[in-house]
């Protein structure tokens, strides 16, 4: 099984300036002191190499798209269409173009518009030979997703799409077979909902998406639920956009959790891997960069009997399980 | 996990001793949730010694503001005391030392 990260922003997509690409540049060259390089493909190993990610890349700024690629029935599995989906959309046309299959089973956390807001601009929809199913514990999801495309909102209407649409409701505590992946739904507390998905392939990989979900602090016993959500994982996708302080004061009832609740959940979880999620847009790549190593250090202190690899979700990160 | 409290120089002294996780949290909240009450018939603040705490988790952490709650509603002040080293990098990455004094000694906090 390999998860792909298309989008990894929270709330609003952002981009970066040119001030802060001046910035990582001007990092670099002093890092580099004086050295010079043959060629574009020698700067990229001294990039690659020698500089930090929040100097040498960026986490990116499309908000939340998640692809699963399983060995099951050659379906695309999709988590989220938020603007990370818009790249995903071309990718998965070279891929259909070299004979993937153009069957879609999309997996819906919830319905905000960081979520479902770059679906206007997914281009297999307008493929009249794709099959798009859109799989979510909502049963307004349709009216969402065709509200947005409303002409008050955007000039296409969702009935000018061309690709065949349709949406399943799913029950959370019930187990699916779906995308040739065994599929389990929870409900997680945020306005409107939203819910965690638990895919399981045929050789036991798993992989667990749970964004948009607050670990409220009047309910912490609920979180052995969680826990048992997560259990043995191969990776946890987890929102975690707050510090732990901000979650419980100024963002309580903002509906996202911390790196350190998401952390302990794991660790009690037994899970394996754990990527940060969701992140805050007004967080700079220093910022999320700063949270990625304290988030390590965390898991340090109060690791048990198994290691927890803490990963920093970015656009375009591959993890292969 | 095991508890201790005494009252000294203005303030009742929560003396937990041990790893504040998910298995004692539930039960060190109950104990600080008293000690604000000790606090509160006492006119004092609450300073909680952590020099016994091994290390806490993110259990602890909002057991911590659950008391905090209670403490702001009954006029109590609590100040954390003594952390060791891991408890105070968990405050510090927690980002709690934004939400809670910390100090670095007992008599620090007794004095505050």
């Amino acid at each position: 099984m390999l998860v792909r990260f298309w989008g990894t922003r929270g709330s609003l997509a952002v981009a970066p300036t040119a001030a802060s690409i001046k910035g990582k540049i001007a990092r670099a060259l002093v890092a580099a002191s004086g050295r010079s390089f043959a060629d574009e493909g020698e700067a990229g190993a001294f990039v690659e190499g020698e500089l930090d990610f929040a100097t040498g890349g960026t986490y990116g700024g499309a908000t939340t798209c998640v692809e699963i690629e399983a060995d099951g029935d050659g379906s695309f599995i999709l988590c989220d269409f938020g603007t990370g989906s818009r790249e995903f959309g071309i990718n998965a046309f070279g891929r259909m173009a070299q004979g993937h299959k153009r069957v879609y089973n999309v997996f819906m956390s919830h319905l905000h518009w960081d979520h479902i807001g770059g679906f206007p601009f997914f281009g297999p929809a307008f493929d009249p030979n794709s099959h798009i199913v859109i799989h979510s514990g909502h049963a307004d999801a349709e009216q969402a997703f065709r509200r947005q495309q409303e002409e008050i909102s955007f000039p296409v209407a969702f009935d000018w799409l061309r690709a065949k649409i349709e949406f399943v409701t799913l029950t959370p505590g019930e187990s699916y077979r779906i995308g040739g992946v065994n599929v389990e739904v929870m409900e997680q507390q945020h306005s409107h909902v939203s819910y965690g998905y638990r895919f399981t392939d045929d050789a036991g990989k798993t992989a667990i998406f749970s964004t948009d979900s607050e670990h409220k602090i009047e309910s912490m016993e609920g979180e052995a639920d969680v826990a048992a959500f997560f259990r043995d994982a191969d990776l946890v996708v987890c929102d975690t956009m707050y510090s732990l302080a901000d979650a419980v004061s100024m963002k309580e009832d903002w509906g996202h959790s911390s790196n350190i609740v998401a952390i302990d959940i794991c660790h009690e979880a037994g899970a394996k891997r754990l990527a940060l999620f969701h992140h805050e847009p007004v967080y700079s790549d220093d910022d999320i960069q700063r949270m990625h190593k304290e988030s390590i250090r965390y898991e340090e202190l109060t690791r048990r009997d198994q290691p927890l690899e803490v990963l920093c979700a970015y656009d375009g990160l591959e993890v292969r399980l | 996990m095991d508890w201790a409290e005494e009252a000294r120089d203005g303030a009742i002294i929560a003396l937990p001793n041990g790893k504040i996780d998910e298995s004692s949290a539930q039960d060190f909240g109950t104990k600080l949730e008293e000690a604000v009450a000790h606090a509160s018939e006492a006119a004092a603040k609450l300073v909680v010694d952590c020099s016994g705490i091994s290390y806490m988790s993110s259990r602890g952490l909002r057991a911590l503001t659950l008391a905090k709650r209670k403490a702001d509603g009954a006029g109590v002040k609590i100040l954390l005391a003594a952390p060791n080293g891991i408890v105070r990098e968990i405050l510090a990455i927690s980002r709690y030392d934004k939400l809670f004094g910390v100090t670095d000694t007992l008599e620090g906090a007794l004095a505050a």
